[in-house]
C-alpha cells in the first residue's frame, strides 16, 4: 500500500472552514465585549450537565490517545485497547470523589496550583503550576503533530501547512472567551466526534472482511495477541498505563477546570458519563488496530500512528473519509482548545493573579488579557516545537513522573490537616530524585539496588491502589488494600519489576513520595491546618457587574475582604514554612 | 468464538451512541432552559 486515497485540496479547505468557522460561530454567539476574568478561567462554576459532560468526554479523548488505542490493539491484540481505553477511563472515574473534596474545600477555585497556595504556600503551588504548563505545552505540540500528521497523509497540503492552519483555527475560536468557548464548541466537536465512531468502526469492521475475518486471519496472531487475559499485554501496557493516568488525572488542569466549572451536584453525573464516552469512544477506535492485525495490514512506513489514518483511506467511501478527518480534527482541537485555556487559567490566576499583582491588587481586565498573551504564545510555542520535530516523547515521560510524584502530596493535602509545606514539598522532589535514575536506567539494576527498587515499586503497587480505594471507601479500606496489595505483590514483584523501568520508574516515584511526605507528616505533631481557610483564600478574582455570576458569588470569595485574606495568607504561609 | 469477538468489536460504538444520546438530550434541555430564562448557556 503505497499510495493512500487522499482527500483533494478544496474538500479538506471547505472541511476545515466548516470545522473552525462553525467553532468561531459559537464562540462570537456567546461573547461578551468585556469578559468576566472567572468566566475566562471556569465559566463561573455553574456549568450544567450536558455541556460539562461533553467537555469533559471531548477533551479527555485526543487525537493521540486514538492512535495510541489503536496501536495498543495492533500490538498486543484483542485485549490492547481494553488495556488502553479501560484504564482511562477508570481513572474519570477514580478522580471524582477526590474532586468533590476539591469542590468542598474549594468552590470558587480556579486551578489546583491555587488551591495548593492556599493549603500550603508558594513553593507546592508552583510546583503544581509549572508540571501544569509542561504537560499543557505537551499535549498542544502532540495534538498540532497528530493533525498535521494527517493532513499531510490524507491531502495535498504539507505537514507545516496542517499544524498552521489547525492551529490558527483553535486559536481563532478559543482567544476573545477562553474556557466558554471551549466547553461550549466541545459540544459540537464531541457530537462530531461520537458520531463519526458511530458509523467508521462498523463500516471498516465490514469492509475488512466482517465476521469471517476472524477465521481467515487469526493466523495473523501469536498466542498472547489472542489471548484476553494477555500478561504482556498487561506488563507493558495495561500497568504503567494505571500507574500513569491516576497521576495524569491529578495532575493536568484541564481536568481540574472542568472540576471547578461544572456545578457542584453534577459532579458524579459528568464524570461517569465522561467515563463511559471517553471508554467505549478508545477502546472502539482501538478495535481498528485489532481489525489490521486480523487483516494482515503493515502501518506504512513502519510507523504504526500510520495505522488509523491508512484503514480510514483504505476502507471507507470518500464521504466516510471526510467523516473521519473532521473526527480527528475534532479530537485534536477539543484538547488543544483546553490546553491553551488551561495554561491561560494558570498564568492568570497562579502567576500574574497570587504572584506578580497579588489578590488584592489583581486588576481582572489586565488578567483576560494575560490569559489572552498566554494562548498567542502557547500556540507558537507549540507550533515552534511542532515543526521543528522535537522530541516531546522524554519530556513527556518526565512531565508524568513528576505527576507521579505529586498525586499523594496533593491528595492527602486535602485530607489529612497535619501535611505542611515541606512535607509537600520534599515529597516531590523525594519521588522525582528515585524517579529519574530508575525510569532512565542510569544505575544498574541487576544487583542490590533493583532489589531496592522493586521493593519501593512494590509499595508503589500499594499506594496506587491503596489510593484508588480511598477515594470511594475511605481510610481504613484503602490502608487495608495498600497493606495486602503490597504484600500479595512482594513475592513476584521483588527481583522482577526492575525489568519492566517504565512501570518500576512510575511506581517508585509513588512510593518515595509518600513514604516521604508521610514521615515529615508525622513528625509534625504540633500544627493543624483548618480546610476552611481554603475556601477563604480562593474565590472570584472579577466581581465587576456582568460577571456570570457576578451577583451571585460575591459572597463566597468576599466574606473577609481580599485584601485582609491575602494578608492573613501571607502571614500564615510564612508561620508555617518558617515552622 | 467468531460470534463472540464480532459483538466484542460492534459493541463499542452502541455505547457511544447511547452516551450521544445522553449529552446531546441534556445540551437541548439546557438550552432551551436557558432560551426561556433569556441568558447564555454558559
Amino acid at each position: 500500500m503505497d499510495q493512500l486515497q487522499q482527500l483533494s485540496g478544496p474538500i479538506v479547505v471547505t472541511l476545515m472552514l466548516l470545522f473552525f468557522g462553525g467553532s468561531l460561530y459559537m464562540s462570537i454567539r456567546i461573547s461578551r465585549k468585556r469578559e468576566n476574568a472567572d468566566g475566562y478561567m471556569t465559566g463561573g462554576g455553574k456549568i450544567g450537565f450536558g455541556i460539562s459532560a461533553a467537555s469533559m468526554t471531548a477533551t479527555w479523548i485526543w487525537a493521540s490517545s486514538m492512535y495510541a488505542s489503536a496501536t495498543s490493539g495492533f500490538t498486543y491484540g484483542i485485549s490492547g485497547p481494553i488495556h488502553y481505553g479501560l484504564w482511562g477511563a477508570l481513572m474519570i472515574l477514580l478522580i471524582y470523589p477526590f474532586g468533590r473534596r476539591i469542590r468542598q474545600v474549594a468552590p470558587r477555585a480556579h486551578t489546583i496550583a491555587e488551591v495548593m497556595f492556599a493549603r500550603h504556600g508558594r513553593s507546592s503551588q508552583l510546583m503544581l503550576a509549572g508540571s501544569n504548563v509542561l504537560g499543557s505545552v505537551i499535549s498542544l505540540t502532540s495534538n498540532l503533530i497528530a493533525g498535521g500528521a494527517l493532513i499531510d497523509m490524507l491531502s495535498p497540503f504539507t505537514f507545516t501547512q496542517g499544524i498552521i492552519a489547525i492551529a490558527a483555527g483553535v486559536l481563532l475560536y478559543t482567544l476573545w472567551s477562553g474556557f466558554r468557548a471551549s466547553v461550549l464548541t466541545d459540544f459540537a466537536q464531541v457530537v462530531a466526534m461520537l458520531g463519526a465512531v458511530v458509523i467508521i468502526i462498523p463500516v471498516v469492521f465490514f469492509a475488512a472482511g466482517g465476521p469471517s475475518l476472524f477465521e481467515t486471519g487469526a493466523h495473523n496472531l501469536t498466542p498472547q495477541q489472542q489471548d484476553f487475559f494477555s500478561s504482556d499485554a498487561f506488563f507493558n501496557q495495561g500497568a504503567p498505563y494505571i500507574a500513569a493516568v491516576l497521576a495524569y488525572a491529578i495532575g493536568n488542569q484541564t481536568i481540574a477546570q472542568r472540576l471547578f466549572a461544572v456545578r457542584e451536584d453534577l459532579i458524579k453525573k459528568t464524570f461517569v458519563t465522561a467515563t463511559v464516552g471517553y471508554g467505549a469512544t478508545i477502546i472502539g477506535v482501538g478495535m481498528l488496530g485489532v481489525l489490521a492485525l486480523y487483516a494482515g495490514i503493515q502501518p506504512l512506513n513502519d510507523d504504526v500512528n500510520n495505522l488509523i489514518p491508512q484503514l480510514a483511506a483504505n476502507y471507507l467511501p470518500p464521504v466516510l473519509l471526510c467523516v473521519f478527518f473532521v473526527m480527528i480534527i475534532g479530537s485534536l482541537s477539543s484538547t488543544a482548545d483546553a490546553d491553551l485555556t488551561a495554561l491561560a487559567s494558570i498564568m492568570m490566576a497562579d502567576i500574574y493573579g497570587q504572584n506578580i499583582a497579588g489578590k488584592k491588587r489583581a486588576n481582572p481586565q489586565t488578567m483576560i488579557w494575560v490569559g489572552r498573551i498566554t494562548m498567542i504564545i502557547a500556540t507558537a510555542a507549540g507550533l515552534f516545537f511542532a515543526s521543528s520535530q522535537f522530541n516531546i516523547l522524554d519530556l513527556l515521560v518526565f512531565v508524568g513522573a513528576l505527576w507521579g510524584a505529586l498525586v499523594f502530596p496533593v491528595i492527602s493535602s486535602f485530607y489529612w490537616n497535619r501535611v505542611t509545606n515541606l512535607a509537600f514539598t520534599a515529597a516531590v522532589i523525594a519521588g522525582l530524585a528515585c524517579f529519574l535514575p530508575v525510569r532512565f536506567e542510569w544505575i544498574d539494576l541487576s544487583g542490590g539496588l533493583g532489589i531496592a527498587s522493586d521493593v519501593l515499586a512494590t509499595i508503589g503497587i500499594g499506594v496506587v491502589l491503596g489510593l484508588m480505594a480511598f477515594g470511594f471507601f475511605g481510610r481504613p479500606v484503602a490502608l487495608v488494600i495498600g497493606t495486602v496489595s503490597t504484600l500479595a505483590a512482594a513475592p513476584f514483584a521483588i527481583g522482577f519489576l526492575h525489568t519492566y523501568p517504565v512501570l518500576s520508574g512510575s511506581l517508585v516515584a509513588y512510593a518515595a513520595s509518600t513514604i516521604v511526605c508521610v514521615a515529615l507528616t508525622i513528625m509534625n505533631t504540633t500544627r493543624r491546618f483548618d480546610f476552611a481557610l481554603i475556601k477563604e483564600r480562593t474565590g472570584d478574582f472579577d466581581t465587576r457587574d456582568g460577571g456570570p455570576d457576578a451577583s451571585a458569588d460575591a459572597g463566597v470569595a468576599g466574606s473577609s475582604g481580599p485584601a485582609e485574606l491575602d494578608d492573613r495568607l501571607e502571614l500564615a504561609n510564612d508561620g508555617k514554612d518558617r515552622a | 468464538m467468531t460470534a463472540l469477538l464480532t459483538l466484542y468489536v460492534l459493541i463499542w460504538p452502541v455505547i457511544v451512541l447511547g452516551v450521544l444520546a445522553v449529552i446531546v438530550r441534556a445540551f437541548v434541555k439546557e438550552w432551551r432552559q436557558a432560551k426561556r430564562e433569556g441568558r447564555s448557556i454558559i
